[in-house]
């Protein structure tokens, strides 16, 4: 068979790849602004992404509640969850200013922004600390996001995947070309548009999770796969992606939305082991799984025991408003879980754990309007590697790249795609891939690529020899992957497109890793132990140039 | 599976196909042309639960996969409540 490749030319001026939060939020802005703008989806809108069945803490400033120190509020939030180093301080500054204006926003969107009828702020929060969260009902965010953007105008392609942007000889973005998954049969779409918003989210499925024989079970949704790769082959740059990130939560059923639980972290016999609290608060939660989600981890390979939330001390107005916030925060499948399998959490505790290394906010390098350096690529959400925030982070920059967005535009003349080289090689590609009969699966090439990313870019340590065997074994890789890989349908290709993503990103993951000569953080070199003073404040980032030459640079943070 | 529909209840509308995030179902037509919901990739599932939402018929519930086991512990006797 040939793939069909769609007669008409998508045209927009403003495509925004990934109709997540970031996605959406970038949508209805931009149309707000009078920008033609289209949303292309892989799922739908209403229930895609991380914040498909909602969330439920919002960070942000509100200056009636925090008081008028900005000062404080950056350093407290510096010292939480969304602080640490691997963020440009100017970038918090400028995420926070915004945070008011976005949560009256979304209020007028129909999300419930105060469900108690005033602002409330619970967990992520250390004793003596002002609470920056504000608690939430997100349980309809994404149908409210979606309305809002298209009653502005916006249009949204659902059911399309995006795998390339096609970018001109001056090196600017010009379009984009994926396929549509709505029929078995994928079916090729070219678009032609001035400025692209990479909002895919982060890289998961790229190191062994909980389980590592079901590679869906992951902390954040598993359809976010390598999509700042899209940016990478465009000749963006990526930055902070040799610095590890891990999660923690539930450890058999990965799931974000720890900070909703707030019992008190137990060893096995039911005593505490947080230096923060002993008794559950629902105030501030439990803050030490914010500051060392390593410690699930840590607590069982050292043998000193598993580690448990512990809710057992609730009252039961307490158990009530837990349950009641699982919805908002959509992680009601653990209740019905824990229903189904007849856990009372009046009487047990439930394992946690620590997650797998994902590239929640390591990724994309952006500045102060968003942008990259590829003039026509902008990028928000925790796709970026350079900021921390996750709703607050997708909604503001998301916002920000709109009206980055919308001056940009008027600036670029038309270019027609329609000879882009790109086009015809991606449907060489795809249709060697569905015609090729008895081929390889992409899962098992996924489980390979995440066994090498495990033993040779792994978590535990990391020396030259080891991080030099893994760059040749995911060039093996890729190179078996591309020849041996059999598609039945547009979803297997969809994976496979997916699977080619995110071993681009392992490889630059692997070469920024490697050429971090120094220990830092869970970046532990056997070869160098030390931490080097001289990369204090400083950003290690990768490109890519048309040749395809990798060029590594240190820049300084933005103060 | 771990979608499970109940095709007593069903009515093919196609909603939770539409949604999943993880395109875990999908509409396709069988031989007459008439389009039916499947559950073709359950190892895909997240267990976010939107089909299980979004169904105008109330006929999906969720199986928990042994492979997502959650571990509890029931806490000693003299710390109970
Ligand atoms: C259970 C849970 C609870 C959470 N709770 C909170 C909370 O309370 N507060 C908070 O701040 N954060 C929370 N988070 C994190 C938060 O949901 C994410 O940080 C946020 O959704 C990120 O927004 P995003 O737009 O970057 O990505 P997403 O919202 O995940 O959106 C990415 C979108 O891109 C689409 N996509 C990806 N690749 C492609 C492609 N190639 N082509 C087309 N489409 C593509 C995906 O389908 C998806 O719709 C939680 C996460 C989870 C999983
Ligand atoms: S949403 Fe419900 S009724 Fe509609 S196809 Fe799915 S299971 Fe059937
Ligand atoms: S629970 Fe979520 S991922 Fe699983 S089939 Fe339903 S909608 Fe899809």
């Amino acid at each position: 068979m040939e793939i069909k490749i769609r007669k008409d030319i998508v045209k927009t001026d403003y495509l925004i790849i990934g109709g997540g939060v970031a996605g959406l939020q970038s949508a209805i802005t931009a149309a707000a602004l009078g920008v033609d703008v289209l949303i292309a989806e892989k799922a739908d809108t209403r229930r895609s992404g991380s914040g498909c069945g909602g969330n439920d803490h919002y960070m942000c400033y509100i200056p009636e509640c925090h008081g008028d120190d900005f000062q404080k509020v950056l350093s407290e939030i510096g010292e939480g969850m969304e602080g640490g180093p691997w963020q440009d301080p100017a970038m918090l500054k400028k995420m926070m200013l915004r945070t008011k204006s976005i949560v009256e926003r979304w209020e007028s969107y129909g999300i419930n922004m105060k469900p108690t009828g005033e602002y409330r702020f619970e967990g992520h929060t250390m004793p003596d600390r002002q609470c920056y969260h504000l608690k939430y009902d997100g349980h309809n965010q994404k149908m409210c996001l979606t309305k809002e953007a298209r009653k502005n105008g916006a249009k949204i392609m659902n059911k399309v995947f995006i795998n390339d942007i096609l970018t001109n000889d001056e090196g600017r973005a010009v379009g984009a070309i994926g396929f549509s998954l709505a029929e078995d049969e994928p079916e090729i779409i070219v678009f032609q548009a001035k400025a692209v918003l990479v909002a895919t989210a982060q890289a998961m499925r790229m190191y062994p999770n909980v389980n590592p024989a079901f590679i869906f079970n992951t902390h954040s949704c598993p359809a976010a796969a390598g999509g700042a790769a899209i940016a990478y082959r465009a000749g963006a740059k990526l930055v902070n992606i040799d610095v590890p990130y891990r999660h923690a939560g539930v450890k058999g059923f990965a799931r974000s939305g720890k900070a909703t639980w707030f019992g008190v972290l137990s060893d096995i016999n039911g005593d505490s082991i947080s230096p923060f609290t002993d008794k559950p608060d629902r105030k501030r939660g439990d803050a030490m799984m914010d500051i060392y989600p390593g410690i699930f981890g840590d607590r069982l390979e050292s043998a000193q025991g598993p580690t448990y939330m512990n809710c057992t001390s609730y009252t039961e107005e307490d158990h009530a408003y837990q349950h009641q916030q699982f919805q908002c925060e959509g992680i009601d499948s653990i209740t019905d879980y824990l229903d189904q399998r007849g856990i009372d959490l009046h009487k047990s505790m439930i394992e946690f754990g620590t997650y797998d290394y994902s590239l929640a906010q390591r990724g994309i390098d952006i500045d102060l309007n968003a942008g990259t350096n590829v003039p026509g690529i902008y990028a928000a959400g925790i796709c970026c590697g350079n900021v921390r925030g996750n709703i607050t982070s997708a909604s503001v920059w998301g916002d920000i790249a709109a009206e980055s967005v919308a001056e940009y535009v008027k600036t670029i003349p038309e270019y027609d795609v329609s000879k882009h080289p790109l086009i015809q090689q991606r449907a060489d590609f795809y249709n060697e891939l569905m015609n090729r009969q008895n081929g390889a699966q992409w899962l098992e090439a996924n489980s390979s690529l995440q066994v090498i990313m495990n033993d040779y870019i792994g978590l535990k340590v990391r020396s030259e020899d080891m991080m030099r065997a893994g760059i040749k074994y995911l060039a093996d890789l890729k190179s078996y992957a591309k020849k041996e890989i059999g598609c039945e349908d547009a979803h297997q290709l969809m994976r496979t497109m997916e699977l080619f993503d995110l071993i681009d990103l392992a490889e630059a993951v692997a070469i920024t890793s490697r050429n971090r000569k120094e220990s830092r953080g869970m970046h532990k070199r056997i070869d160098y132990t030390f931490t080097n003073p001289l990369l204090n404040n400083k950003f290690q980032t990768i490109r890519k140039t048309p040749d395809g030459e990798v060029i590594l640079e240190w820049r300084n943070k933005v103060k | 599976m771990p979608p499970v529909i109940d095709k007593e209840k069903c009515v093919d509308c196609g909603t939770c196909a539409q949604i999943c995030p993880l395109d875990v179902i999908r509409y396709a037509k069988d031989e007459n042309g008439k389009k039916h919901v499947v559950v073709k990739y359950p190892y895909e599932c997240w267990h976010c639960r939107a089909c299980v939402k979004d169904c105008p018929k109330d006929a999906i519930t969720m199986r928990y996969p042994l492979s997502h086991m959650m571990f509890a512990m029931e806490i000693p006797e003299e710390k109970k409540n």
